[in-house]
């Protein structure tokens, strides 16, 4: 192949593969605009139905700015639990056996990087779509500062729980059950699509507390209410719902390195 | 009728439309340019050429997949894309890169899948079942899943698969790519057994010269959508490069063999490989010449390897093509 | 008749053949099963906890929207276990594998149908069955319009998907857009129609045929309606066929080799 061809050759291997990524865009942008348009609907209905201007103390469009950051949040969730998954059944896993922290570790560093573009890449999408259907929401840059406080730890502890879901790997034939489980957990437990405010009073206290509400719901709030009081207490949950996660994750760890000691991997 | 194949003419144009930066280009792309045979019923052809050549096309022709853009042909009697369902009872396929068999379950299962895809009497099912179970050596493994086998046992059984419905014709696309020596002449035994017990047309594309040696009495090459040659297997080679390969081995020392259309290929300690233009000199004149070099304790008279003359007509020229094709 | 038989016993095979292929892992197999299950409960918990705090909205309850979920999942279940091919026409074409079944001597479109069963359908289906019966504990004749609407629904799922999967035959590597287009159908369907307006709601009607699922159905079963039931199996049947002839259509187009981008 002389140079030129060569140079056409890569130059169309460039653009191939931005177009890939650029339909993953599009695709995205179609996801988002489906959700945040139904519920859009959704969340017009009930305010004009209760006829209420504020619900669990959200306007409308702080409802919806809720759901853009809750949607970016989860939806920046990068494979890592089928990557660790693997690393464990290929027994790439093994090699770090030396050193212990040194894997959890190398993971979380890559998972932080990438998650940090999709969420940026979402958080755009999904702020482009809400500035059209609802317009802003009042925001200060103190205010855009206490949200970006919440969210490093809210990923850290997501990572925990895809550890050790992937470190499951191995005894399981397959964690991907795991992962949507937990998933769901988070949906749900997690106040993705309702903040915990409209949940029944009975539980709030438990899951604002429990680990799922700090990843998704707690940053979601900092960013249509921030508080500075209140982030003190949302890092304090999170830290301890990392400490607890990471204590699942060593568990499983510990139990797999005596498995493999027994069967010699 | 039954298992004969005839093409008359056929072509088949594609219309490529092709997107750069939001301009359009409409080509078109002449994959088949009127390629025309007669298979007569039972006989087992290899069908080959080059890559882009017009193989696959072609097939997809006869198949009844695809429509040509002009030109004639018929399998079993039908007019393969206007009959498509009906000729697939006539007809067997086994394409190297996809799978007939249901990979997590035995062959069984999948045999018993066709006998309702096609429609089976069950009696006969179980009788050309078992007869091909036999044959093709199944027994063992008719019951295991057949991500257990190993590549040899999976190609015989792909085979026996597609001979369930006991068409009269049957493609081979590659089907012995992948395997190693011993199941190779396996397959290719089988499958010659099979098509001369049976009467079982066989139509082969491989680039495996084996292949086509083991299998096949006839070969149509097809370069650029065109017949390129079509003739026996074994005149192809003799007639068309013309060359013999003559290994001798001496006792002691030779004295120098000089004759026009003789080369010498390698000389090695009292060996030697000459290759011999038959067309230049006859290959007794050439022994003879050899016996009286030096006393001779091992003498062999070879075919040149087929791939050499399959690599030698796909890179004919044009002109050598014609006048070959106008020879015949 | 004969080939109506014939054609059943084939589905009947494939079904069978699909569900062992299944079972030889059966790990795998049972937690796709159960994390379907899993999903579509948690999204029938969200609207639960929702109509917990909105009681009412527009004269919809939570039982009208777990009506909505039950015959969405069953239906999409039913649909994708025995017609598991139906979400991968597109990708089927890209890859040319119709080529593969080009080659049996039946009709091309409701052989290769069968070709594939969904895990996840089974948890679909399962999941639709049991929150209808557990949640909404419907009398005897609910329960057969249920059904009969859960098979209603499935014809759908299916015609849209062969409709959706189409598009391969006109645009190429049309997998993705297929994707996205079948993710509008399943998330609109499970939204109260009442939602909807204007413009949206003739999209409903047409290019995504949600209200045959989020709409008739429901109005149906709320007040055992035969004249909205019927309206859904129309819908139904009328989007089968739309993509039936979309398909066909299609592959005489792929026959004659004109696809937009030449495979080899």
């Amino acid at each position: 192949m002389n140079a030129l061809a060569k140079y056409v050759y890569v130059g169309r291997t460039a653009v191939r593969s931005n177009m890939a990524y650029l339909g993953e865009v599009a695709a995205r942008v179609f996801f988002l605009t489906v959700i945040l348009y139904i519920f859009l609907q959704l969340w017009l209905v009930t305010y004009a139905e209760t006829g209420a201007d504020r619900l669990g103390g959200l306007t409308l469009a702080q409802m919806l700015w809720y759901l853009v950051i809750t949607e970016a949040i989860t939806l920046s969730a990068p494979a890592v639990a089928l990557e660790i998954d693997s690393d464990v059944r290929t027994g790439a896993i093994a090699v770090q056996l030396v050193r212990p922290l040194s894997y959890p570790l190398y993971r979380l560093w890559a998972t932080l990087g990438e998650r940090a573009v999709r969420f940026i890449l979402n958080a755009l999408v999904g702020s482009a779509l809400a500035l059209l259907m609802v317009g802003p929401i009042a925001l200060s840059p103190q205010g855009l500062g206490l949200f970006l406080l919440a969210l490093p730890l809210a990923f850290v502890l997501d990572f925990m729980a895809y550890l050790a879901i992937g470190l499951c790997a191995f005894w399981l034939e397959n964690t991907s059950g795991l992962v949507l489980i937990y998933s769901r957990m988070t949906m749900i437990f997690g106040g993705v699509l309702l903040p915990i405010e409209l949940y029944p009073d009975s539980v709030q206290w438990l899951l604002v507390n429990l680990p799922f509400a700090s990843i998704a719901y707690a940053p979601a709030r900092m960013f249509v209410d921030p508080n500075a009081f209140e982030l003190v207490k949302v890092l304090a949950r999170q830290g301890v719902g990392i400490a607890i996660f990471a204590a699942i994750a060593a568990a499983i760890y510990a139990a797999a390195l005596r498995r493999i000691h027994a069967h010699g991997g | 009728m039954e298992g004969r194949i005839e093409l008359d003419g056929l072509r088949k144009t594609f219309h490529v439309t092709r997107w750069q930066r939001l301009r359009r280009t409409v080509g078109e792309v002449v994959a088949v340019d009127g390629v025309s045979a007669q298979i007569p019923a039972g006989q087992s052809v290899a069908f080959i050429g080059p890559n882009g050549a017009g193989k696959s096309t072609t097939i997809k022709m006869l198949t009844g997949i695809l429509h040509p853009s002009s030109g004639t042909a018929r399998v079993s009697g039908l007019t393969p894309w206007h009959e498509r369902r009906k000729l697939a009872y006539q007809i067997g396929a086994v394409f190297g890169q996809r799978s007939q068999l249901w990979y997590h379950l035995p062959p069984r299962d999948t045999f018993e899948l066709l006998a309702r895809v096609y429609s089976l009497d069950r009696e006969r099912y179980r009788r050309t079942r078992d007869v091909l179970v036999e044959r093709f050596g199944l027994g063992p493994f008719l019951d295991m899943p057949v991500r257990k086998l190993s590549l040899g046992q999976r190609m015989r059984a792909e085979i026996a698969a597609s001979l369930l419905h006991e068409p009269r014709v049957v493609f081979l696309d590659e089907p012995t790519i992948g395997l190693d020596v011993v199941a190779r002449h396996e397959l290719r035994d089988l499958i010659q057994e099979w098509n001369r017990e049976q009467g079982v047309t066989v139509l082969l594309t491989s680039h495996d010269a084996g292949d086509i040696e083991g299998v096949a009495k006839r070969v149509i090459v097809i370069n650029h959508g065109r017949v390129v040659l079509d003739d026996s297997v074994s005149s192809m080679r003799r007639r068309y490069l013309g060359t013999k390969l003559l290994k001798v081995r001496f006792h002691e020392r030779p004295a120098p063999i000089e004759l026009d259309g003789v080369s010498l290929v390698k000389a090695a300690e009292y060996a030697l490989k000459l290759e011999v233009d038959t067309r230049t000199v006859p290959i007794m004149r050439v022994v003879t010449r050899v016996l009286e070099a030096g006393p001779v304790a091992d003498i062999a008279i070879e075919d040149p390897p087929l791939d050499e003359v399959i690599a030698h007509i796909y890179s004919q020229t044009a002109r050598e093509r014609d006048m070959l094709v106008q020879a015949r | 008749m004969t080939r109506l038989l014939d054609y059943l016993r084939l589905v009947w095979s494939y079904v069978r053949l699909n569900f062992a292929a299944q079972l030889e892992y059966r790990g795998a197999f049972v937690s796709q099963v159960v994390a379907m299950f899993i999903n579509d409960l948690a999204w029938v918990a969200f609207w639960v906890l929702f109509f917990t705090r909105f009681p009412v909205l527009r004269d919809w309850n939570v039982s009208d929207v777990i009506t909505i979920w039950a015959i969405a999942t069953a239906g999409f279940g039913v649909a994708h276990a025995i017609y598991g091919n139906a979400g991968m026409i597109a990708s089927l074409i890209a890859q040319g594998q119709i080529d593969v079944w080009m080659l049996y001597p039946r009709a091309v479109l409701p052989h290769l149908l069968l070709g594939r069963m969904s895990a996840t359908a089974l948890g679909d289906v399962l999941f639709g069955f049991a929150v209808y019966i557990v949640a909404v504990q419907p009398d005897l004749a609910h329960f057969a319009l249920f059904t009969a609407l859960v098979g209603s629904t499935a014809v759908l799922f299916v015609g849209f998907g062969v409709m959706a999967g189409s598009i391969g035959f006109y645009l190429g590597n049309a997998t993705t857009l297929a994707q996205q287009w079948q993710f509008a159908m399943v998330t609109f369907s499970t939204y109260p129609a009442t939602l909807f307006q204007g413009a949206v709601k003739v999209v409903l009607f047409t290019a995504v045929p949600a209200l045959f699922i989020n709409h008739y159905p429901v109005e149906a079963l709320r007040s055992l309606s035969l004249s909205d039931a019927a309206l859904a199996f129309l819908g139904s049947l009328g989007v089968l066929a739309a993509g039936v002839a979309v398909f066909h259509h299609g592959l005489r187009r792929y026959e004659s080799g004109n696809l937009l981008v030449m495979r080899e």
